[in-house]
């Protein structure tokens, strides 16, 4: 479809939403990232069944951590779209840019930005 | 098994506040399966530290390890080079770790965790209290429900009068244990047992007699 | 296997998969069919693409499976066995072979024509790919359209963008001799022609569109990237109405039958829309009955109308007109339940079209002298689900008859398995099996890693600065090679890749250009070629995710191109080598439950050339249909059930156990072993649960308190025996919907309208004079039972509709039997005083469901049905490998249905026992088990079974697992890893990412 969208964002490849561990998020944001979003498949549509309803979960708990620790959970948000959106995909990448934008750097780096991206877990190509 | 669960990280950033270096010990044992303080868990809490303090502007480094117990001195004495250059040790495993890393370490040891209860899960993500240990079961006589720890007022002779449509009256959610041992019971055929009158419990055995040893000569060693 | 729809894909990969060389015949340029141009499938919203696409390239990539596209069958001759085919493949002036996909023609083209894949509300250019996914991944010509086709001197501007010169236009038409033993027909439906019934208006009011045109309008990937909107103005339409049956159930245009999926996809299009919609969105589905019928189904019909707010409105439409002004809306007339006339304005009408066959179907069916009836489609033969009148040609999907994909899926499936046990004799000697290099050990080795980027013709190139990102390559740690090739995935640049991995010792090798879900396994192969292992392979997609959607930005997208390279070779540092483990498959199946299904799967296995144990818990063999008399075609159940009895009784490979339960099963896929009741333990590789249904004991309408109140069954078998109070009543009732679509069986179930009809015409017949009356709810006769509510109509049977509010009341008085119900078109009680009343009682589980969930842990459904692990695409797996489904224990449905699934469950099992290994899927999570906690994380949930725990700690079934990894996520000791999808790896690509390269 080739839509296009913000610049600043980089896919780590999961298998499955279901995969994605507290501790890789919470990585991406002491490595610099500026924002996390999850992307998985549309609930009930889980390719592995109910990955999705487990990532759901754990990024719901990142989240909460996040606000206790001073790095803010609406820096993490997890999604859920089907590969066959990419118009959704490139709403989203638009739309979070634009939230991370409005928030600032990532606090841990506001003095050097390190790359000044937000980093996207699972993703297929769209 | 030992269920606990964990602090506010703020509470815990809060003992460690002075220190540089952290070492946060988790535990194989219980607690991972509780899932409160194995490698996972130990590791969260190890970036969260980090990603706090650094945001104070008080950095600190941390080393994560898993024991496989810390209620075994060995397992314990194993750990002398993953502390070493710590000068702070947050244990994630019940009080009996924090006590053993304490008592082997001269650093200051601080929990992560609060030790609730002993018993076990009903579904994944739910633990439920099964046991007072009060060091004399009576769960022969009560169709294997414990009335120590399962009733509020640990009574021994059947219900209290606050047992109402089975539940007991602290709350709608909690079950009348004696409520539970009189079905099961029944269901049981063993009504008759009931009928047998408690005397008065030894709680010497229990918290009364001041903390307690258990000790096995025949499997003592040396 | 003719028509690669997705009966054809699913056939095919089925036969593939079991050992069968296939050719897939297919007339348009790619495989897919229908469904990719579904937004999304009901009754589960699934997105029809991605849950096809896996498939499409599963088939589009086996080794045996031969893809002729734009190919239809000639001729045939021969006999079952031993067919000669003769194809003719049009030219499609491309080479897909050296087809990129890239697109680069097509951006060139001049030519811009209507896209008949859009339903012509999008343009596409001469020079094609019939959709995003489609396989082959490779463009096409449209002879008609070309320019330089017409005239050689002309444009030719593709030939100059090709730079993998794909182009020829020399191709000529071909023609192609098969010979096969087994053919497989599924050509597949087109869409009833609205235009034909001038009433609606469809072709004269531009914001009346056919359903699937609106499916086009919502999919993401449609004329309007999914915006709703009218094609007629752009604005997105605030009230829209669907009109049923245009082009079904309608005699007059002899299209008596009702095409089974529409009640189903409108109610779908209606909840869809009103997602789309930003603003509340107003749906109407004008209808004449409500025909959901399927599993799952009556559920999303009352979601949709409770929760979703859609509007049903039971009508019949007199005439769709324009508004007279600028908004072009739409004025429908219609007539209300109780006659009453209404008009009502919408901004856009959906018509439901039909499904019909194609004149170049019917042809074929003509061609090969297979009986079609009336209306075109393929005659199966009775209470066989997929044989054509021609022995050795079977039929599946819309071919045969409107249905939807499940269905579609099974009778493939099921078509598969009857070619498969034809044509065991055979099974093994067409296929081939490509041979690799023996691996090299890398174990031990520094990671030396070799980067490959692409410019993809000017895909990439043009926007992302290549020679750049080699360069950036090139100082990354562990990379010893970096290259920039015009096509990496060329035949001469595969060439090079290989060579370039022995020359330089590669052991790890990351490709940066496209998507990994077209072109992965390519490289994959290409690894194993050189004798490496290929999970040392990783992709960047700096296309997808640089060129194509940063192309206004080539600075940021040669950044961002930079960063994926970066991050995919710190990845692959850590790849180690994945070896599947394979286990031994024990060439044997257990089914349970000796009723119709369970003995037509025992049957097709044992003809497919396996073992069978087959375990009924009653004395003797029939289950449910002992008590049927009649199948819906008129076909006599007992002397079939005898027959059938017979055959399994006869059939050495079948060892029967009756009056036998399964006690205890231990083991998995390839490897099961089971004890029965009678002490005996068998080893087998699959199993197939049937053990059938059971029909609702009704405790309304005074059944069990009136010897006139029977159910649908008892009422059949009274008729049968020659109960004489049915030649002299003078009133027969029968009342529908006994215990289902009711709150606490919130299911229809499928069978008994048709059953009522069916009773309801023999009874007629029987006894002219008797008054039949039907009280319904909705009259469900899909398909061509159609023309049997038409015919007993005709013959006199009176339908009266009664609301779930006002059900019929049957009262006692004075020795008679009273029944009220207050009429439908009247709005007035009548009083009937019935001599017989059936009673249509719900179709129930089996109360051993519970039994075989516990047994095999295999999930069952709200109604206590079994749960397939896919409702479309796997309609008799269940999520644990190598066990399968057949018959009422799935769902209500009717014999020639259940045949249909015992056949597929049948071919289904026998793709896993036709293997002497099994293989684990690549991707698979291990544990380390020192470091498990035995804590259960693990195997309370997967949904696959994979994880136990054993000795003190979990074991993953490499077999069982399918590589999600959700396990590795939540293991609270990260005991368990996903192998290549650990969390150290995700790690360090971020901390490639972040980190300055010098």
């Amino acid at each position: 479809m080739r839509l296009q969208y913000a610049t600043n964002i980089r896919i780590v490849e999961m298998t499955c939403s279901g995969n994605i561990d507290h501790r890789v998020i919470l990585n991406a944001f002491e490595e610099g990232a500026d924002g996390v979003f999850v992307a998985g498949c549309m609930e009930g549509d889980c390719h592995f069944l109910k990955g999705n309803i487990r990532a759901r979960k754990r990024v719901n708990a990142v989240k909460k951590l996040l606000d206790e620790i001073g790095i803010g959970g609406d820096r993490l948000e997890m999604y859920n779209l089907s590969s066959a959106q990419g118009g959704r995909f490139a709403e989203i990448a638009n739309d979070i840019t634009a939230k991370i934008k409005d928030l600032g750097p990532n606090p841990l780096f506001k003095n050097s930005s390190c790359c000044g991206c937000s980093c996207s877990k699972e993703g297929g190509d769209q | 098994m030992i269920i606990a669960q964990q602090k506010q990280i703020k509470e815990i950033a809060a003992m460690v506040s002075d220190c540089k270096k952290v070492a946060l010990i988790g535990c194989a044992g219980c607690v991972t399966v509780c899932l409160s303080g194995g490698e996972k868990e130990t590791e969260i809490m190890a970036a969260a530290l980090r990603i706090m303090r650094k945001l104070e502007g008080n950095p600190v480094e941390t080393i994560t390890f898993t024991a496989t117990r810390q209620c075994d001195p060995e397992y314990v004495e194993a750990l002398d080079g993953v502390v070493k250059d710590a000068d702070a040790i947050i244990s994630l495993a019940c009080g009996v770790g924090v006590q053993y890393l304490a008592e082997r370490f001269d650093k200051w040891v601080v929990p992560a965790l609060d030790t609730n209860f002993i018993g076990g899960s009903k579904v994944h993500g739910v633990w439920e209290e099964k046991c007072g240990m009060c060091g004399d079961c009576v769960l022969h006589k009560t169709g294997g429900i414990c009335p120590i720890i399962r009733c509020s007022k640990s009574i021994l002779n059947g219900p209290c009068g606050g047992s109402q449509y089975g539940k007991c009256e602290i709350s709608k959610d909690v079950d009348c244990a004696w409520q539970l041992i009189y079905d099961r019971m029944k269901s049981l055929g063993k009504l008759d047992k009931l009928m047998a009158i408690q005397p008065p419990k030894d709680w010497t055995k229990s918290r009364d007699g001041g903390p307690r040893r258990a000790v096995r000569e025949d499997v003592m060693i040396g | 296997m003719v028509g690669a729809g997705i009966a054809g894909i699913q056939a095919s990969l089925d036969l593939a998969e079991s050992g069968y060389y296939v050719y897939l015949v297919e007339s348009t340029t790619a495989i897919g069919g229908t469904m990719p141009m579904l937004d999304k499938t009901f009754p589960t919203n699934d997105c029809s693409m991605c849950i096809l696409s896996p498939k499409l390239v599963e088939c589009g990539r086996h080794l045996n499976i031969k893809i002729l596209t734009s190919s239809d069958v000639q001729e045939v001759a021969g006999e079952p066995g031993n067919f000669n085919v003769k194809i003719r493949q049009r030219p499609r002036f491309v080479d897909a072979n050296k087809c990129t996909g890239c697109g680069s023609c097509s951006e060139e083209c001049p030519i811009k024509v209507d896209d008949e894949f859009n339903q012509d509300l999008g343009k596409r250019k001469a020079i094609y790919k019939l959709y995003a996914q489609a396989y082959p991944n490779a463009y096409a010509i449209d002879k008609a359209k070309c320019l330089r086709i017409k005239n050689p001197k002309a444009c030719g501007k593709c030939l100059k963008a090709c730079q993998a010169d794909a182009i020829n236009f020399e191709m000529a038409e071909e023609t192609i001799d098969l010979n096969v033993g087994a053919i497989v027909l599924s050509p597949g439906f087109e869409k009833f022609d609205a235009s034909a019934l001038f009433y609606y208006g469809y072709g004269k009011f531009p914001n009346v569109l056919t359903s699937l045109e609106f499916e086009r309008v919502l999919s993401a990937s449609g004329p309007f990237q999914g915006h709703m909107v009218r094609p007629y103005d752009g604005k997105e339409p605030k009230k829209i109405a669907w009109i049923q049956c245009v082009g079904s159930r309608n005699t007059k245009e002899k299209h008596g039958y009702c095409s089974s999926v529409c009640c189903m996809y409108a109610i779908k299009e209606a909840v869809i829309a009103k997602e789309h919609s930003h603003e509340p969105l107003e749906t109407t589905i004008f209808f004449m009955d409500m025909r959901t019928f399927g599993k799952g189904f009556e559920k999303y019909y009352d979601r949709a109308r409770d929760e979703k707010g859609v509007r049903f409105v039971r009508s019949r439409i007199y005439e769709v007109t324009e508004k007279n002004d600028e908004s072009k809306n739409l004025i429908i007339r219609y007539s209300n339940e109780d006659g009453t006339i209404s008009t009502e304005e919408f901004d856009m009408v959906v018509l439901s079209v039909g499904l019909q066959p194609s004149k170049s179907v019917m042809e074929l069916g003509e061609k090969l002298g297979l009986d079609m009836n009336q209306y075109g489609f393929a005659d199966t033969q009775k209470l066989t689900g997929v044989n054509s009148s021609k022995p050795g040609i079977y039929v599946s999907g819309a071919f045969c008859g409107p249905k939807d994909i499940p269905e579609t899926v099974m009778q493939a499936s099921a078509a598969a398995g009857a070619s498969a046990s034809l044509l065991a004799e055979s099974r093994g000697t067409k296929v081939t099996e490509k041979e690799y290099p023996a691996e090299k050990d890398v174990s031990g080795q520094d990671p030396r890693i070799g980067v490959f980027v692409c410019h993809c013709g000017v895909n990439i190139g043009s926007v992302v600065n290549v020679p750049g990102v080699v360069e950036m390559a090139k100082g990354l740690p562990n990379v010893v090679y970096s290259g920039e090739y015009l096509y990496v995935c060329s035949q001469d640049s595969q060439n090079t890749m290989r060579q370039i991995v022995e020359e330089n010792g590669l052991n790890r090798v990351v490709v940066a250009s496209c998507s990994p879900r077209t072109h992965k396994p390519l490289f994959q192969e290409t690894m194993m070629e050189a004798g490496v292992n290929r999970y040392l392979f990783e992709m960047a997609n700096i296309r997808d995710q640089c060129s194509w959607v940063h192309q206004n930005e080539p600075d940021k997208a040669t950044e961002k191109a930079k960063d994926l390279v970066k991050m995919m070779v710190a990845k692959s540092a850590l790849l180690s080598p994945i070896h599947q483990p394979s286990v031994d498959v024990t060439k044997a199946a257990m089914i349970i439950g000796g009723g119709v299904s369970g003995m037509n799967s025992a049957l097709s296995l044992a003809d497919q050339g396996y073992k069978v144990y087959l375990v009924e818990k009653a004395d003797s063999l029939g289950g449910i249909a002992r008590r049927i008399k009649q199948g819906f075609r008129g076909e006599d159940v007992q002397e079939y059930l005898a027959e059938l009895i017979d055959k399994v009784k006869a059939n050495s490979l079948i060892e029967l156990f009756t009056g036998t339960e399964v006690q205890d099963v231990k083991g998995f896929v390839g490897n099961f072993k089971s004890t029965l009741s009678n002490g005996a333990q068998i080893q087998h590789g699959v199993v197939i649960i049937a053990i059938g249904g059971e029909e609702y004991l009704p405790t309304e309408y005074l059944y069990g308190k009136n010897n006139r109140v029977m159910t649908q069954l008892e009422m059949e078998e009274a008729m049968t025996a020659g109960d004489s109070r049915f030649d002299q009543a003078k009133n027969i009732v029968m009342i529908q919907c006994v215990g289902s679509r009711e709150p606490e069986r919130g299911y229809c179930s499928r069978v008994c309208c048709t059953k009522s009809i069916k009773l309801a015409i023999k009874a007629k017949d029987k006894n002219p004079d008797a008054n039949v009356f039907i009280l319904y709810r909705d009259i469900r006769s899909y398909g061509f039972f159609e023309d049997m509510y038409t015919e007993a109509r005709r013959k006199g049977v009176i339908f009266i509709r009664y609301s779930v509010e006002q059900k019929p009341l049957v009262e006692e008085a004075g020795g008679k039997l009273m029944i009220t119900v207050t009429d439908h078109v009247l709005g007035q009680p009548v009083v009937i005083e019935a001599d017989i009343l059936g009673l249509a009682a719900a179709k129930l589980a089996s109360r051993d469901n519970k039994k075989m969930n516990s047994l095999f842990k295999v999930p069952l459904n709200e109604d206590g049905f079994f749960l397939e692990a896919h409702m479309k695409l796997r309609p008799v797996d269940f999520a644990s490998e190598g066990i399968f489904m057949a018959g009422l224990a799935h769902g209500p449905k009717n014999l020639e249905e259940n045949i249909s699934q015992a056949k597929a469950a049948a071919g289904r099992a026998g793709v896993i026992l036709s293997k002497s290994k099994l293989e684990s899927h690549g991707v698979t999570a291990v544990v380390q088990p020192d470091k498990c906690a035995a804590c259960l994380t693990c195997v309370r949930l997967c949904p696959y079974g994979a994880p136990k725990v054993r000795n003190y700690a979990a074991e993953i079934e490499s077999v069982l697992c399918q590589g999600c990894g959700s396990c590795a996520g939540e293991c609270p000791n990260k005991a368990i890893t996903l192998q290549g999808y650990n969390d150290r790896m995700y790690m360090s690509m971020v901390n490639g990412l972040c980190k300055e390269v010098l």
